[in-house]
């Protein structure tokens, strides 16, 4: 067991060596709960509340950045990944920003998973499955003292919390949160002096703003001491009910855009982390989709297996759907930590979602087919030798 | 600064070429480092330098750039860089908190038919200064990170195209500088016949207009750990008697720096 | 064909060079306005794209005073007042004027480097219409004009070629040392020329023609071509008949080859719907009780 954890804690270090001693004191200046520095960069980061989704976008979620997910076709997946984010920032006591226009933000408050006391399920599990395999090793002994493969993506040190989806959270958890939120039905019209360019987003872009300002998350209000971190979660930014007409419009440039770089300008200077959530499949113009990747930090697809097609699939059968790691901030150094690799999966269990990496089931049909690998046309070259030497 | 990139361009800090229009571009990849490359180059080379940021905030250029060995604010603070914060005064354009001056400079944001004028004269008075100031041994630098976020905000090609042109004609034919652009293309392919306002259409127009283009593509084969990618490097040959030349390197982004190397020599593959 | 781009065209005539960003056409428009400058042709320049000094940097220097730069470069659009001609002043009769106030040559040429920026700002409809005013107007023999074809919709690209008399389309071949024009010119009485010619153009621009290669028109299929061995000529056997041989071979009956009588009633339609007939004779031997034979009774 020991094996894979070792060699994760050596990787990180060595991969991290090169800055990390300036950037350890720095980090000591800010104190803030639920946040640390990042191995990598140094920078602030907070869990998104999937700890294997942290290791996937390379720690965790820079304060500053703005994380898109694209959306599966239900919106089941993506949010379940919004509440655990939101609840994530409960449990380190970080003030949250929920804003949606289908439903209501206090009933996605109210379902928040419950945190797991006990720690670390996905540690206890490999652990105890291993000692099960030590004697178990009798005709393939060889392979005996081999690590055992760790799917799961998970690193060394702990962060972020474990939840249970089955259970809500207790209410005295979450009187104790500081939860702004933002329902489009209930907010007034757009103020005439605002642009006209963020369109339906400019009520939802000054309210951010506003709190930004006012709780002193930008460091300009002086009368709030408080350090600490907000957490905004917007839903379903871009569908019908936001009163944007993207899915339906070929047209090209978008007032979603123009508020995802205001909302971009304005993290940048503050203390917050935004995650929101696009029905990406539903917009009509495609060059839309890539344009706000570009715009947001962070961006990840889920793509579930609920369509029949998938679902038969025996390849799929372990998980619920693909993770698509689309694209990995690059803040404050040139290059950006490499994942060994982009075939990610997650599966969601009765209590929690993980995210690990996609290995293919053992074909144990007897009917597999091998194709030999025969290649039938030999390339030739063209330079007039024509006698083929093997 | 990546000494590999400058011996395979041929420059040097103390050989600078002059009259580049240089075209970074990228297409499932990100082409950012080899923008910090240009940005800390020129700096070293001692040329005045405008920069207009339009993606991220000026902290993480100097943070990059310090890793680099440039330090951003000693560069402003002498007059060297003159930094244009787009992605700051563009909220609070938005949000109409900003002075009438800047909100002035960044009008694209709130015209019906957004046009960039304003900021190529910004740019322009920024740098025609330097050369009235400093003797004009070293060349006037601007750097636009990147343009085709000027497409998201509504700017139309052809407008973000006059900008361009404007530029070139100012920095690189009358100032005797050099111009670096960086245009990202959003679209899977390049299969967008009819499109007019996708970004691989404003990357064709600059194609034609540039002298060096430096395009980033991801690995054909997919995602791996030990090549980032694949940047094709052309030197057009217009103007002075240059052929035209094509030649592909492979790279990897390191912390403080990137390697190229020939496709299928990588360490990892040797 | 290429060479006589310039020559043979009539008065009024419209030579359209379009290019890709792969290769560009502009050196062969600098070879027509040099060509055009040895004829003691005035030529003016419309020039969005390329500065002065880049354009006329390898022009014949004994003809320069022919050589007029209408500086649309510089200034395109009058942001900087700087330049006397702006994109918005494409129009004939403007055109005809800057050409008029230095008309000292017999005929002069308008070079509009390039259509792609006037598209770009003006509407196409416009621009064709005003291009056929210049071309109809007499002040200029010839127009050329540089297109880019991979920055303008088909439809407009289309239109504009449509109006030329000459186009010719460039495409690099062999890592842009030579190209590929394909010239189709359109004669006054209606006969349409069309032709693909292999060319390189020199640092003092002159133009090489190579002899067009074969039908597919294509350097690597010619290459190819040409390396192609015969695989029957190294055989330890004969592949190979002599008429003799080919003719004994032919006679040779072969099986399951029927006479053309045998053939004519194996064809003959049948009677309708086909049938089986048998009728059983001594030497079959039937079992009542066992019909099929196959009972150990």
């Amino acid at each position: 067991m020991a094996a894979p954890m070792e060699s994760a804690t050596k990787g990180i270090r060595l991969s991290g060596s090169a800055t990390s001693f300036q950037k350890k004191s720095r980090s000591k200046l800010i104190q803030i709960p639920g946040t640390k520095p990042s191995v990598h960069t140094g920078q602030l980061i907070i869990s998104t509340g999937v700890p294997s989704l942290d290791c996937a976008l390379g720690g965790g979620l820079a304060v500053g950045s703005l994380l898109l997910i694209e959306e599966d076709e239900s919106d089941s997946y993506s949010r379940a990944l919004l509440q655990y984010f939101l609840a994530e920032g409960v449990m380190s006591g970080h003030e949250l920003f929920v804003a949606s226009a289908q439903d209501h933000p206090d009933d996605i408050v109210k379902d928040l998973p419950s945190p797991l006391q006990d720690e670390d399920p996905e540690f206890k599990t490999v652990s105890s499955s291993n000692l099960d395999q030590q004697d178990a090793m009798k005709i393939a002994w060889r392979y005996q003292n081999l690590p055992k493969v760790q799917t799961v993506l998970s690193s060394s040190s702990r962060f972020g919390h474990y939840y249970d989806l089955s259970k809500h959270m207790e209410q005295d958890l979450l009187q104790n949160a500081k939860i702004h939120t933002f329902y489009l039905h209930e907010e007034q019209t757009a103020p005439t002096h605002l642009s006209g360019v963020l369109g339906p987003y400019s009520v939802l872009l000054q309210s951010i703003q506003l709190l930004i300002k006012q709780n002193g998350f930008d460091g300009s209000n002086s009368q709030v001491k408080t350090c600490n971190v907000l957490r905004l979660a917007l839903h379903s930014l871009g569908s019908a009910l936001w009163g944007d007409n993207v899915c339906v419009s070929p047209a090209h440039n978008h007032a979603m855009l123009t508020f995802l770089y205001a909302l971009r300008a304005l993290l940048r200077s503050s203390l917050s982390v935004a995650m929101v959530t696009v029905p990406t499949h539903l917009i009509r113009n495609k060059l839309i989709r890539g344009r706000m990747i570009r715009l947001c930090d962070t961006a990840i697809a889920l793509q579930s297996f609920s369509d029949a097609e998938r679902n038969n699939n025996p390849l799929y059968k372990d998980y619920h759907g693909l993770l698509h790691v689309i694209q990995v901030p690059r803040l404050n150094c040139l290059g950006c930590e490499v994942p060994d690799t982009k075939d990610l999966a997650f599966r969601l269990k009765r209590k929690q979602f993980t995210i690990e990496r996609m290995y293919l089931p053992p074909d144990l049909s007897d009917s597999v087919s091998r194709v030999s690998k025969v290649q039938r046309t030999p390339v030739c070259t063209s330079d007039g030798n024509k006698h083929l030497d093997f | 600064m990546f000494a590999e990139l400058n011996s395979i361009l041929n420059t040097s800090p103390d050989d600078v070429t002059q009259r580049e229009f240089i075209l970074l571009s990228d297409r499932k990849a990100d082409a950012s480092f080899l923008l910090h490359h240009f940005l800390s180059f020129y700096l070293k080379a001692g040329c005045k330098v405008c920069f207009v940021g339009l993606v991220q905030s000026f902290s993480h250029y100097n943070a990059v750039a310090q890793r680099l060995g440039v330090n951003l604010v000693q560069a402003r603070e002498k007059g060297q860089l003159v930094f244009v914060e787009a992605l700051k005064a563009s909220a609070a354009v938005m949000l109409n908190e900003s002075s009438s001056d800047v909100a002035q400079l960044f009008d694209y944001l709130r015209s019906p038919v957004p046009e960039l004028r304003a900021l190529f004269e910004f740019v322009c008075a920024s740098l025609s200064q330097a050369e009235a100031e400093a003797d004009s041994s070293s060349p006037p630098v601007l750097i636009v990170d990147d343009l085709s976020v000027l497409l998201s905000l509504g700017v139309s090609v052809r407008a973000v195209l006059d900008f361009t042109h404007y530029c070139q004609a100012a920095i690189c034919s009358r100032l005797q500088g050099s111009v670096v652009t960086l245009v990202r293309c959003d679209d899977e392919d390049d299969d967008d016949e009819d499109d007019d306002e996708s970004s691989s259409r404003l990357l064709r127009a600059l194609t034609h207009q540039c002298t060096l283009s430096l395009s980033v593509k991801g690995l054909q084969t997919g995602y791996c750990r030990d090549i980032h990618g694949q940047v094709e490097i052309w030197w057009r040959g217009t103007g002075e008697n240059v052929q035209s030349q094509r030649k592909i390197f492979q790279y990897k982004v390191y912390d403080k720096g990137a390697s190229f190397f020939a496709p299928g020599t990588s360490s990892a593959v040797l | 064909m290429l060479s006589e781009g310039l020559q043979a065209t009539e008065p009024g005539g419209f030579l359209l060079i379009r290019d890709t960003a792969c290769y560009s056409g502009r050196r062969l428009l600098k070879y027509y306005i040099n060509c055009a400058l040895k004829r003691g042709e005035a030529v003016h320049v419309l020039g969005f794209e390329v500065p002065e000094h880049e354009l006329c940097a390898e022009l014949d220097r004994n003809y320069l005073h022919l050589f007029h730069y209408h500086n649309a470069y510089t200034d395109p659009l009058g942001w900087t007042k700087q330049s006397s001609f702006t994109v918005k002043h494409f129009s004939a009769t403007e055109i005809t004027r800057l050409v008029q106030e230095t008309q000292q040559a017999t005929a002069s040429v308008l070079v509009i480097d390039s259509l792609s920026w006037v598209v770009r700002h003006h509407d196409t409809v416009a621009v064709c219409q005003e291009l056929q005013k210049l071309r109809k107007g007499g002040s200029v023999r010839m127009i050329f004009g540089l297109l880019h074809t991979d920055l303008h919709q088909q439809g407009i690209v289309g239109t504009v070629s449509h109006l030329a008399s000459t186009v010719i389309s460039v495409t690099p071949v062999n890592n842009a040392r030579y190209a590929v024009a394909k010239i189709s010119q359109r004669k006054k009485s209606g006969k349409v020329m069309q032709k693909e010619e292999f060319f390189s153009l020199t640092e003092d621009l002159t133009l090489s023609i190579e002899t067009k290669p074969n039908q597919s028109g294509n350097v690597e299929t010619d290459l190819h071509t040409k390396s192609e061995v015969d695989p029957m000529s190294n055989l330890t056997f004969n592949l190979r008949l002599s008429e003799v041989e080919r003719e004994a071979k032919e006679k040779v009956a072969l099986p399951f080859v029927f006479s053309e009588e045998k053939k004519s009633a194996l064809l003959r339609p049948g009677r309708g719907s086909g049938r089986i007939m048998y009728e059983p004779d001594a030497n079959d031997d039937i079992d009542e009780e066992d019909p099929d034979d196959d009972l150990d009774v």
